[in-house]
């Protein structure tokens, strides 16, 4: 019993240190106090390592927003493009060089608002990209507009009576329009969330991951949730973990509670293989 | 097997313990007995927090005629107990003056009492001996239970030696409890549990004074049970970057050992190195990336050199 201990962390390759993936002289990161974005970064970060890719093969795209800045930060092939447009831009980047690892950041306005339609198109291709979509319910960057994430009734500057539009289920969404892997998670379950990052980057096709991310100056602020150690700990506890392989399908107290863990997994047809044994043959038909 | 009736007033045995002993198993042997003999058995049980090393305990009561599942206070036949300071918990709902005590003088210090959580720290614990707690009830046994199962090559089979003392204070033959036992402990491990209930009944035929309280672990004070990787936090270094700090208080609110703070900067600091565990999740939470934690002796040794 004593000398079993050797935890994964001391037997793996290397300890994780995230400053090895970060672009240091860029620090202090223009993120607000408390922004949950900073905990994502350094949980993809931390699955990146413990997956061993090597960071010349890491690409990251992404849009415009505070969680399209996050790209910045990091020590690898960076792409920061156009608002709503990562999929796009890493579409053609993972056709072009299928040995990259595409990772796309990308913010709930960004992926689902402007971005929705590349969103879905993304999904129904099924191509081997991941998607990181950091869901704060508003538009950060731009000062806290309603998002189609917005939780009904909640204030934001476009909303100041309280939000009357229904709210999207982005993992729903995504599934439906056709990602073989699925997935949500908090940020303060930073191992946890890492470990599905992982999942979902190894995994051949499309991969869509919601994080729960806190905005807290604005729209914890707006909307009184506290500071962002409240923040945090109150999306813990609204969200209906998956630890009973889905033997528990609803919550008496929580009817509006959102699972987490890995939601779909299917072995699809990826893209990126298809299209390329398709031009293949042709040639040789030609 | 003879099945008169000889219990008008209902017997009340009380097991106790802390999750994962096996108090459930030693109340169900009991009951099964107890209903196989004719008699009506009542048994209720707790273990909500079993998972987390918390409480179990379970009443079993039998007799001709059984109302209440649950035993009241001070009227405990025996008191059957797995861990010292579960016994204590419940010494007092003994009969006075006539009931029976039984208890594994084993220590399993819960989380709570620690309040410094680093190995080898010092934990709150009950401070009574074996002795003192005999001395105040009417019959008492204290003895080493897991030690004697170990021997015996399972210290799981604890309870069962304690069944062993046990089936002295009750009027129920010796193959009627070895039948009983095969029937509830896992197939594998029937042969140890019948030789650990020998050995319960063995020592309480015996003659000797009440052992002090074994604490049962490697080092010379109580280590709390699962946190065997925090032995490195004796390398622990912790590192917070002023510059990155950003004062959102998230360290400082979610740190399981309360030893950070803001300073008059708001900058967050350790305010109590000897208190940090070395666990990160002051590191994994810090959304400006501001702190690692170093966690080796080397790596620790390279961060406090600077
Ligand atoms: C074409 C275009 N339209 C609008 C904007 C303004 N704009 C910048 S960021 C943003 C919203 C970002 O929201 P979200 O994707 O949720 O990211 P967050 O800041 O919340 O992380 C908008 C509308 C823009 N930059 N480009
Ligand atoms: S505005 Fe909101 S989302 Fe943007 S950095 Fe600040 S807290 Fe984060
Ligand atoms: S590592 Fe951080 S969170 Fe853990 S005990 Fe030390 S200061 Fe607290
Ligand atoms: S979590 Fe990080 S930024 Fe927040 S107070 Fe602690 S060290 Fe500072
Ligand atoms: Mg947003």
């Amino acid at each position: 019993m004593a000398k079993k201990k050797q935890s994964a962390e001391t037997s793996g390759p290397k300890e994780f240190d995230v400053m090895s993936y970060l672009r240091r002289d860029l620090f202090p990161h223009f993120l607000c106090p408390g922004c949950g974005h900073g905990i994502a970064l350094r949980a993809l970060m931390w699955a990146a390592h413990e997956l061993g890719l090597d960071k010349d093969k890491i690409a990251i795209v992404s849009g415009i927003g505070c969680s399209g800045r996050l790209g910045a930060y990091v020590d690898a092939n960076t792409f920061h493009t156009t608002h709503g447009r990562p999929l796009a831009y890493a579409t053609g980047l993972k056709l072009a060089r299928p040995d990259l690892h595409v990772i796309v950041i990308t913010g709930d306005g960004d992926c689902l608002a402007i971005g929705g339609n590349h969103l879905i198109h993304a999904c129904r291709r099924n191509l081997d990209i991941t998607c990181m979509m950091l869901n704060n319910e508003v538009y950060g960057m731009t000062g806290g507009q309603v998002s189609p994430t917005t939780s009904q009734d909640r204030y934001t500057t476009t909303t100041p009576t309280g939000n009357t539009e229904a709210t999207f289920d982005s993992c729903k969404l995504a599934e439906a329009a056709g990602a073989s892997f699925v997935g949500r998670e908090v940020t303060v379950q930073t191992p946890t969330l890492k470990n599905l990052l992982k999942d979902a980057i190894d995994h051949k096709g499309f991969s869509f991951v919601e994080v729960i991310s806190d905005c807290t100056e604005i729209y914890g602020r707006k909307n009184d949730l506290g500071n962002s150690p409240e923040m945090i700990l109150s999306q813990k506890s609204q969200m209906r973990p998956d630890s009973y392989g889905g033997v528990i399908v609803d919550e008496p107290f929580r009817p509006n509670a959102l699972p987490t863990g890995v939601l779909t997994r299917s072995d699809r047809a990826e893209y990126g293989e298809t299209y390329r044994s398709t031009m293949a043959s042709s040639k040789k038909g030609a | 097997m003879d099945k008169k009736i000889t219990h008008k007033e209902p017997v009340n045995v009380l097991v106790v313990g802390v999750g994962g002993q096996g108090v459930i198993m030693v109340s169900k042997v009991l009951a099964t007995i107890c209903q196989e003999h004719g008699y009506q058995v009542k048994q209720s049980e707790v273990h909500g927090m079993a998972k987390r090393g918390g409480g179990v305990f379970s009443h079993v009561r039998f007799g001709e005629q059984v109302y209440s599942p649950t035993i009241p206070k001070g009227s405990v036949d025996v008191l059957l107990a797995l861990e010292w300071a579960e016994a204590l918990r419940w010494v007092n709902h003994i009969r006075p003056g006539e009931g029976t005590f039984i208890s594994d003088t084993q220590h399993i210090v819960p989380p709570f009492a620690c309040r410094n959580r680093k190995r080898g720290a010092e934990a709150g614990y009950a401070r009574e001996t074996s002795d003192q707690i005999i001395s105040r009830v009417n019959k008492g046994f204290a003895l080493d239970a897991t030690t004697m199962a170990r021997e015996l090559g399972n210290e799981r089979a604890a309870n069962t030696v304690l069944l062993g003392l046990l089936s002295t204070t009750l009027e129920f033959s010796e193959d009627v409890w070895c039948d009983a036992i095969s029937r509830f402990v896992p197939p594998k491990t029937v042969d140890v549990n019948l030789q650990a209930f020998e050995q319960g009944r063995a020592w309480a035929a015996m003659d000797h004074g009440t052992p002090e309280p074994v604490v049962h672990n490697d080092g010379p004070t109580p280590v709390v049970v699962g946190r065997e990787e925090h032995e490195m936090s004796d390398f622990v270094q912790l590192d917070i970057n002023p510059a990155w700090c950003k004062s959102c208080d998230i360290c400082v609110k979610m740190c399981p050992e309360r030893c950070l703070k803001l300073d008059d900067q708001l900058k967050a600091v350790l305010t109590d190195p000897d208190r940090c565990t070395g666990c990160r999740i002051c590191e994994w939470l810090c959304p400006d990336l501001a702190i690692t934690v170093h966690r080796t002796p080397e790596a620790a040794r390279a961060a406090a050199q600077g």
